[in-house]
């Protein structure tokens, strides 16, 4: 388990020596150290902005600027592998630093220094960095987090996909942004969190007892949206980046200005992002542009050290396009779909047009924090926030209604929480919160076709407690909740005449769990973690009700069903037998009782457009099981080797069949070279990366149209480097995705019945930070 | 210290309050689905006007669970029958003729026949301003005495240069499927 003080992700000591030293005649002198082995670095770049002038560090990670003039300096401190970091210090007397740089790619989360906080979990906690997500700039939120072992995406095209964690995805999946759970549509399989990650500073997914922090129907794990820390200097700075990818044209453009002014931190960020028609290895993918903007507008301020007021605002309005050639009537027109080498639809032309099967999403959060420090061990924190999401989704209509969304919905949430932190002097973390939430889900009238939702209003009470202490070589962390949740539905019948239906539901969901950590030795340690969790029928499970396109089927809801009850336990072990070799396993075993799934029935329903099969929400025992494995070989030369690997497995064990939508065991490796510098050029980086899904095997014929596609195996090249030139650092970058063209299928992307999944696609970036 | 605490629990309280009424959600407007089609009307005139046999297939609660209404007539053996298409949204008040709906973006529409009779054969007896068939109106002729199945299918933006579409197969079409609806056929004599 890693103390506190190495949490926090670099630290500064100011220990400063002379004050009789001459203008001009200071010195700025420091060691730079990994954060994980605690070992030196050398070869760090150190470089100030202001006064151009830069050195290198030695190989105790000592370095030296010598001959500065007094007053502000800004550092900015760079090594491969890391992320880079930036110092701000007045400068009036010799200055000696201590610095901790990350040398990973994959970062501890970014935990908050706040002494009064507790540690995100137990454990091994990893996080996508900024570098990472501007990489992936034009992807969606899914796709980017795929780059963490043991997560993968499922959706309908490339660009509208929903994370999956150790099988669990939608309405078991939470996701949270800036402290809130993300509110939306999250029942459709296509509707992606409307989220963007260019606005984020990291991204991690909690898997053990940390979550039970958050209001929501997760059962076990929740993916977090963290945004950037807020800024330390006192000066304007900012950072620009312009992306261009080949596949599908796309360019985004994004920017983000911040400073630490007296009394009032701010930050301004924003982003504009467009693709085309996006490419198979062979034809284009009709329809599958879009077009996104995003803004984000952070302030913070302290007043007389005890207070402190955060105020943040984030807008995502996206136009979505979805394969012209995937919109279908019945099943027949599935089965003349798969029986189609390309889609219907096909063209020999590129076009930037976005029409119908389409939607267009807004969504707007609104978080006000007021924070209030009794001592320094003890202090209150009250949330208010407020979202809205309107969603259109535009189908192909007759006599011009193409321009009427055929479904519109708009969601009204509020959620207040006041939450309550200690340390006491033996050590024991508290934290606890009442929270409420109300969401008003709304059928905006305009659409002419009966809602596939209905109107209601959800209101959710809750309260937890977490407690976190760590002796010797143990920590433990435990924690409860419970919600009260009053559901008020207002629905519309499906038979004729049509007349309303009024529900009225309650539901207790109690949650407990236990983490506990032991450290064998310093090469070796363990974490297990227990937990229960409960999750109430989500609105589309109970009363969702006709035909579903995405499907061809039709959709009953139950009213009557239960709570589903989780029992999640899971293991992990990391083991690092030297300084090269790092191995970490993680086995998981989750027993759902009353999950809530789909089944097909023996009836087929005829109506005036042919007959469709039935499904109906029915709940039965489930059980998830998994295992990640992961390793890096770092023999401190340029090259380093990181591999993971994960398989899951998930079965319904009352009918004896496998789940569906479960993703495909998967193997990823990286093999990276790295140079300090080269020329003018420094932070030199190569990665050949190559990722190996298998075929989907645990899966019935008869449940699927279309039997799952066969495994493949993709190859990608990347590299980039940074420049300094005069005041500004440039961070320039290539990489190509699906190198070799290959034409391939994804299990969990529903366009898998229509077309080909991306071929290859070539990117650049160019970043400039000021 | 004590005040603060204080101030935070009226605050949360006052929320609380403020939550605890409980609204029921406004009535949802019941949309005016012009869209529906619940009725499909296949009437056919033999061609010396004597006959007139009609076909129905109604379903008032579009994907509901109501078992839709079919109606079917019997054909007789070499004759010749003038067959034309009529589609009703009877949810509407007054009833809705859909077919105009079709005929006035008839370029983007195309019924499909499909039958399992012998003796029976049917061909396009209308076209849209390109020339390609549309379907509302059609010619049948049987000869000997038969019975199967006709399947009668819409399909809304088909490809309608696509290879055989013009003569009547819907292989190549794209498209999605407005109405497909299956009926009895028996050719007596």
């Amino acid at each position: 388990m890693l103390n506190l003080k190495q949490l926090f992700f670099f630290l500064v000591f100011f220990a400063a020596s002379s004050l009789l030293a001459q203008d001009c005649q200071l010195k700025v002198s420091g060691i730079i150290y990994d954060i994980k082995s605690q070992q030196a670095i050398a070869d760090a770049n150190v470089y100030s902005q202001d006064r151009r002038q830069g050195t290198i560090s030695n190989s105790e990670g000592f370095f030296e600027i010598s001959n500065l003039c007094g007053g502000e300096l800004h550092l900015f401190i760079s090594h491969i592998g890391c992320s880079p970091r930036s110092v701000f210090i007045h400068l009036s007397a010799d200055t000696n630093l201590v610095i901790w740089l990350d040398h990973s790619n994959e970062v501890l989360n970014e935990v908050s220094v706040a002494a009064n906080q507790i540690s995100r979990s137990l454990e091994p906690q990893k996080a996508l960095t900024a570098e990472i997500i501007s990489e992936n700039a034009a992807s969606d939120l899914a796709t980017v987090l795929e780059n963490l072992n043991g997560l993968s995406s499922l959706g309908n095209g490339a660009k509208i996909s929903k994370p999956v964690v150790q099988g669990l995805y939608g309405n078991r999946l939470s996701v949270i942004n800036n402290g809130v759970v993300h509110s939306g549509q999250q029942w459709g399989n296509d509707h992606a969190p409307e989220i963007d990650p260019l606005m984020a500073g990291s991204l991690s997914v909690l898997k053990g007892s940390a979550a039970i922090e958050y209001m929501g129907s997760s059962l076990g794990s929740v993916i977090l949206v963290e945004p950037r820390a807020m800024p330390t200097d006192p000066h304007v700075h900012g950072a620009a980046q312009y992306f261009f990818e080949s596949n599908g044209r796309g360019q985004v453009i994004n920017a983000q200005i911040e400073q630490k002014a007296t009394g009032l931190s701010w930050r301004f960020a924003g982003s504009l992002k467009k693709n085309g028609d996006q490419k198979t290895a062979t034809y284009y993918l009709r329809n599958t542009g879009r077009e996104e903007a995003n803004a984000v507008v952070q302030l913070e301020k302290r007043y007389a050290k005890k207070w402190q007021s955060k105020l943040y605002y984030s807008l995502n309005s996206s136009k979505l396009g979805l394969l012209r050639g995937s919109q279908i009537g019945n099943l027949s027109d599935l089965q003349l779909a798969l029986e189609q080498t390309e889609p219907f639809f096909t063209e020999d032309d590129f076009s930037y047009r976005i029409e119908s099967p389409r939607q267009e999403v807004q969504h707007h959060l609104l978080k006000a924090s007021q924070l209030f420090s009794m001592d320094k061990n003890r202090g209150f924190e009250l949330n208010y926030a407020w979202q809205l999401n309107i969603r259109q989704e535009f189908d192909i209509r007759r006599a011009e209604r193409g321009d009427r969304p055929a479904l519109s919905l708009s969601e009204n949430n509020h959620f207040w929480e006041l939450k309550y932190h200690s340390q006491s002097a033996k050590g024991w973390h508290w934290q606890s919160a009442l929270q409420y939430n109300l969401r008003d889900n709304y059928n905006v009238p305009e659409t002419g076709i009966l809602p596939l939702v209905p109107d209601y209003i959800n209101r959710e009470w809750g309260a937890y407690f977490r407690a976190y202490k760590q002796w010797y070589k143990w920590a433990i962390d435990f924690g409860a909740r419970a919600d009260y949740i009053l559901q008020n539905v207002a629905a519309i019948s499906i038979t004729a005449p049509r007349e309303l239906l009024r529900y009225r539901n309650e539901f207790f969901n109690p949650k407990a769990s236990l983490a506990l950590s032991y450290e064998f030795s310093k090469d070796l340690k363990t974490n297990l973690n227990l937990g229960y969790s409960q999750r109430n029928p989500a609105i589309n499970e109970l009363y969702s009700n006709g035909l579903h396109q995405g499907v061809s089927g039709i959709e009953e809801g139950d009213p009557n069903l239960r709570e589903e009850q989780s029992f999640k336990s899971s293991i992990d072990l990391s083991y690092q037998p030297n300084e090269r070799w790092n191995f970490e396993v993680l086995a998981f075993i989750q027993p759902i009782n009353n999950f809530i799934y789909l089944q097909p029935q023996d009836e087929l329903r005829l109506t005036i457009r042919g007959a469709f099969p039935v499904f109906k929400y029915e709940q039965s025992n489930a059980l998830l099981r998994g295992l990640e494995l992961q390793t890096n070989f770092d023999p401190k030369g340029p090259l380093r080797v990181d591999a993971n690997f994960s398989y899951l497995r998930g079965d319904n064990r009352e009918e004896k069949i496998p789940l569906v939508f479960m993703p495909a065991n998967r193997i990823f490796a990286a093999l990276n070279y790295e140079l300090p510098s080269w020329g003018v050029w420094e932070k030199l980086e190569f990665q050949v990366s190559n990722r190996f899904v298998f075929e989907q095997k645990h899966l019935l014929a008869s449940q699927d149209f279309v039997a799952p596609p066969p495994s493949y195996n993709l190859v990608g090249v990347k590299a980039s480097a940074e420049r300094q030139i005069a005041n500004n650092r440039w961070h320039f970058f290539v990489k190509a995705d699906n190198l070799f063209n290959v034409a391939y299928r994804d299990y969990l992307n529903r366009q898998r019945y229509f077309a080909d999944d991306l071929g290859i696609n070539c990117s650049i970036g160019l970043g400039l930070k000021f | 210290m004590k005040t603060t605490f204080k101030l935070f629990a009226a605050m949360f309280a006052f929320t609380a309050l403020v939550a605890c009424s409980e609204d029921e959600p406004e009535a949802p407007v019941i949309p005016n689905e012009e869209e529906l089609i619940t009725t499909l009307k296949w009437q056919l005139v033999s061609q010396d006007e004597q006959d007139t046999l009609n076909f129905l297939f109604r379903d008032l609660d579009g994907d509901g669970g109501n078992a839709p209404l079919v109606e079917i007539s019997d054909l007789k053996a070499n004759t010749s029958y003038n067959a034309r298409i009529s589609l009703l949204n009877e949810l509407e008040n007054p009833i809705e003729d859909i077919t105009l709906e079709v005929a006035a973006e008839a370029e983007d529409h195309q019924f499909f026949y499909e039958s399992s009779l012998s003796g029976l054969s049917l061909s396009y007896a209308d076209s849209d301003l390109n020339g390609k068939p549309v379907g509302i109106l059609s010619t049948i002729t049987t000869t000997d005495e038969s019975s199967g199945n006709l399947s009668i299918t819409l399909l809304h933006m088909p490809d309608k240069f696509a290879n055989g579409v013009e003569a009547g197969d819907r292989t190549a079409a794209g498209g999605e499927t407005d109405i497909s609806v299956s009926f009895t056929i028996n050719v007596k004599p």
